[in-house]
């Protein structure tokens, strides 16, 4: 069975606590650079939360945005490996395949969203901490791009389950790190190609936008966010 | 033919000690001076370090340079558009002087086409020396492996690599072709190992009726094939960038514009490749001010040119304040105005006016100030293309500078030390002055008297030549 | 092997006197031909039978690099025919571009090899007719002679026209 996986991010929920990053960082084997290296804008994070300001001082509001890989339908990183390293899977969901990648870092210019990172160096878990790798995923080497893959290890792993008990997978069954974190549930993750899941309905929500929509690159992430002002 | 014989000496070469000539045109090939020692051992030196600097590069990671999350690539990426826009002028220039038969070309043919050569081998490496994993460049070639890899054609990187190459090719044989009666000169003129080294490579040229027939024939295929190819490939390096969804780089006028800023900084190479080479080997009789003046004009004219072009692409951004590019436009007034002035004045107002005086145009040391400024900032305009785009992206949340550390400078370094060496080996082993295209004008060359002054006037045999073809 | 005349020449329009008697020898076609430094016109001093072949090669060799080019392409998109971008495997501008640059690539080489070819380039005989004095503003006429009598008459018209050294060498012309 065909899967249209996609996520919503409610921004009227999301409070920019961050936690989505830890979680990602945690399940996806993702270096935590440092101080200085951060300050270089190395950060290795495959979500981040973007933080803009509303309005004028007294009455600044922060708005938070946070920014996993976009999952384009029409991927305009894919279109420039010139080696494949990037390309459509089976579920339509925009695979990168390290050992393929020889770090034009082409596929990153072109990303609009810029989610895409680079392995600046060939990053250490010193002991202890590599005991919290995690087994399902390489650790990548120096020189390879690398981005949020919708969690695919959970949902390789949802799939075979449901494939050894001969079934469809479940809706809700596949979260991936961030969503299942998130402390105000602000994300939502499912098949859209089940027309009874709750990420079906939760897109009939008409406070729904995607992000530079005018690209042409038709994101499966999302955002929902009530719109002020005349005309709304 | 008249029924009374001219007389033998009619022509200039008649009248020329053709072993003189030989000997002041080769001093290169002839007289090794310490100066020439000192600068292959400076050139090697500064190479070395590059590549000992890129190989620690390849070994720690790209974190070592300057390159961030915006920003993935810089000076490396202005650096080989650059090269390869130097490039440009060398074998272009001389094909299009053949084909329209400018007579004044001969001296300037072979040091031009070498300089693509050279600056091609280093920009052609470049785009190894910037991957994040050298050492599987491999996996960019269609072969059949069992890694089940093939490449994307897809990809603009694809495309440049085989403009790159065939472009490569073109102009080596290009110069060597071209070089083929010189080596066969020199081959006779020698003895001993170096008589053995250009009998190989002048491959039994003898200067036959039927060969020298067939040699302008190739010679002129091969301008004509060249031109479209050197054109093809700034426009697909231009779509390197044109390509992608990146405000400042998604332009139309891409292509067009690098392929006349690549003109525009190989001219001006030209030029200052041409005076070095006149003050080091003594050239002063074959590479006259006259030939200074005519590259001086087709620099004024390129100038214009690369002027209206800038304009045009400033101006629509400017009027249509599109936010995405007029972001990447208003970086130029913060954080990029130095690079943004140094390319306007070094490209436009400090060489138009110098270009526009003949007394400019005919002074070897004067014509190398807008030179030397273009060249400057042509680099500078490759930066500008390259970093504001990638560092006003279209999320301001992840906005960010770039600044290249020792590591891309001291590899950068390396890549002109390795074009420096590379151009005086060539000079010190292969001829660098076109000695048969001198003395095939002088051939074609008789005085010619009207009224009570002399001028030289030039027989155009070459046209016959293609009628026959 | 066979029987060259050598004459050396001080200028073209000795060489040319000479040339216009050799004609009058009735040589077979293309046994008479210059050394030279520089091209001389065709029909200055000699004339070349032969037409000139090899831009045949050079279409042919464009050809061949086209469907070279052609064929990488449309093999990618049958043996890799992964979706990126969610466009179209087959597409047509990369297509073009690719097939052109190899094109040109092709024809660039015909260029090389078919006019090597045919200037009897990277032939090395054991031993051909040459004369390095062409450099010091000589031209060299030869002319491939059969039997004494022929080259007897050659040799006197080379030296009548004005021909220094004249002589008779053994080699590949």
């Amino acid at each position: 069975m065909k899967h249209t996986w996609a996520m919503a991010i409610d921004l009227d929920r999301c409070t920019g606590c961050g936690a989505c990053v830890v979680a990602c960082n945690a399940e996806n084997n993702i270096p935590v650079i440092g101080e200085a290296e951060a300050g270089k804008n190395r950060l290795m994070h495959w979500i981040r939360v973007n933080r803009y300001w509303e309005g004028e001082y007294p009455e600044a509001q922060a708005v938070y945005l946070p920014i996993p890989c976009m999952q384009c339908e029409r991927a305009p990183c894919e279109l420039v490996c010139p080696v494949y390293a990037t390309y459509h899977n089976e579920d339509g969901l925009n695979a990168m395949v390290y050992n393929r990648c020889i770090g034009t870092r082409y596929c990153a210019n072109n990303c609009p969203y810029s989610v895409r990172v680079f392995n600046w160096y060939d990053y250490k878990w010193e002991k202890p901490l590599d005991e919290q790798l995690s087994p399902d995923l390489t650790v990548r080497s120096r020189g390879v791009m690398e981005k949020c893959t919708f969690c695919i290890q959970r949902i390789r792993r949802a799939k075979e389950t449901a494939a050894e008990e001969g079934r469809e997978i479940r809706d809700g069954e596949v979260v991936p790190a961030c969503v299942q974190t998130c402390p105000p549930g602000a994300m939502l993750f499912g098949d859209l190609a089940d027309p009874h899941s709750e990420i079906t309905r939760k897109l009939k929500d008409p406070r729904r936008f995607r992000l530079m929509e005018h690209l042409g690159t038709e994101p499966r992430v999302v955002y929902l966010k009530r719109q002020k002002g005349a005309g709304r | 033919m008249s029924a009374e014989a001219p007389r033998a000496d009619d022509h200039h070469l008649a009248k020329t000690d053709e072993t003189a000539m030989f000997e002041r045109l080769s001093r290169s090939n002839l007289v090794t001076t310490w100066k020439w020692y000192l600068g292959v051992g400076v050139a090697g030196a500064v190479l070395l370090w590059g590549l000992i600097v890129f190989l620690y590069m390849a070994m720690v990671g790209m974190g070592v340079t300057g390159y961030n999350k915006p920003v993935f690539w810089g000076l490396y990426e202005a650096s080989l558009v650059f090269w390869i826009g130097l490039s440009h002028s060398g074998t272009l220039i001389s094909a299009i002087l053949r084909l329209t038969h400018a007579t004044w070309r001969a001296p300037v043919l072979r040091g031009a086409e070498a300089m693509t050569a050279f600056t091609l081998m280093v920009g052609g490496l470049i785009p190894i020396v910037h991957l994040g994993r050298n050492w599987r460049v491999y996996y960019a070639l269609p072969y059949p492996s069992s890694r089940e890899l093939w490449p994307n054609m897809r990809s603009p990187l694809m495309w440049d690599a085989m403009a790159i190459t065939t472009y490569l090719i073109g102009s080596l044989t290009f110069l060597y072709v071209g070089m083929i009666p010189d080596l066969a000169l020199l081959r006779d003129k020698s003895a001993g190992g170096r008589r053995k080294f250009y009998s190989a490579l002048s491959l039994g040229f003898r200067g036959t009726h039927a060969q020298w027939r067939r040699y302008h024939v190739a010679s002129t295929l091969f301008a004509i094939l060249i031109i479209p190819i050197a054109v093809s490939v700034h426009s697909i390096v231009s779509w390197d960038f044109a390509m992608a969804k990146v405000p400042g780089w998604h332009s139309t006028i891409f292509a067009p514009y690098f392929v006349v800023g690549a003109i525009f900084s190989g001219i001006a190479g030209v030029v200052i490749v041409m005076a070095i080479l006149r003050k080091a080997f003594r050239l002063e009789s074959v590479l006259t001010p006259l030939h200074f003046d005519n590259l001086g004009k087709l620099l004024c004219t390129m100038t214009l040119l690369w002027g209206y072009f800038y304009f045009t692409e400033f101006l629509t951004v400017w009027y249509n304040r599109n936010p995405e590019e007029w972001e990447v436009f208003s970086s130029y007034a913060g954080p990029y105005l130095p690079l943004f002035l140094t390319m306007i004045v070094c490209n436009f107002v400090i060489p138009f006016p110098m270009l526009c005086l003949k007394r400019v145009r005919r002074s070897i040391s004067l014509i190398l100030v807008p030179a030397i400024s273009i060249v400057i900032g042509m680099y500078a305009e490759r930066l500008l293309i390259v970093i504001p785009s990638l560092a006003r992206r279209n999320d301001p949340f992840i906005w960010a500078n770039y600044f290249p550390t020792w590591v891309e400078f001291s590899v950068m370094a390396g890549a002109a030390a390795m074009f420096v060496l590379l151009y005086m080996l060539f000079a010190k082993f292969f001829p660098i002055m076109a000695i048969s295209d001198i003395k095939e004008r002088l051939f074609h060359t008789a005085d010619r008297t009207i009224g009570g002054t002399t001028v030289e006037s030039i027989a155009q045999v070459e046209g016959e030549e293609e009628a026959h073809a | 092997m066979s029987t060259v005349i050598v004459g050396l020449f001080d200028g073209v329009e000795t060489a040319a006197r000479a040339g216009r008697a050799l004609k009058g020898l009735s040589l077979p076609a293309g046994s008479v031909t210059t050394l030279s430094a520089v091209p001389l016109p065709d029909g200055a001093v000699v004339t070349d039978p032969t037409p000139i072949r090899f831009p045949r090669i050079v279409i042919a060799g464009w050809f061949v690099g086209a469907a070279a080019g052609l064929g990488l392409t449309l093999a990618t998109y049958m043996l890799y025919p992964l979706v990126t971008g969610g466009k179209t495997i087959v597409s047509v501008p990369p297509t073009l571009i690719i097939t052109y640059e190899v094109a040109m690539l092709g024809a660039l080489l015909g260029t090389l090899f078919g006019s090597g070819r045919e200037m009897g380039l990277l032939r090395f005989p054991p031993k051909v007719i040459h004369d390095p004095r062409i450099h010091d503003g000589k031209i060299a006429l030869c002319a491939r002679v059969e039997g004494d009598e022929q080259a007897r008459r050659t040799i006197e018209a080379m030296r009548e026209a004005g021909g220094t050294e004249v002589r008779a060498e053994e080699g590949e012309l």
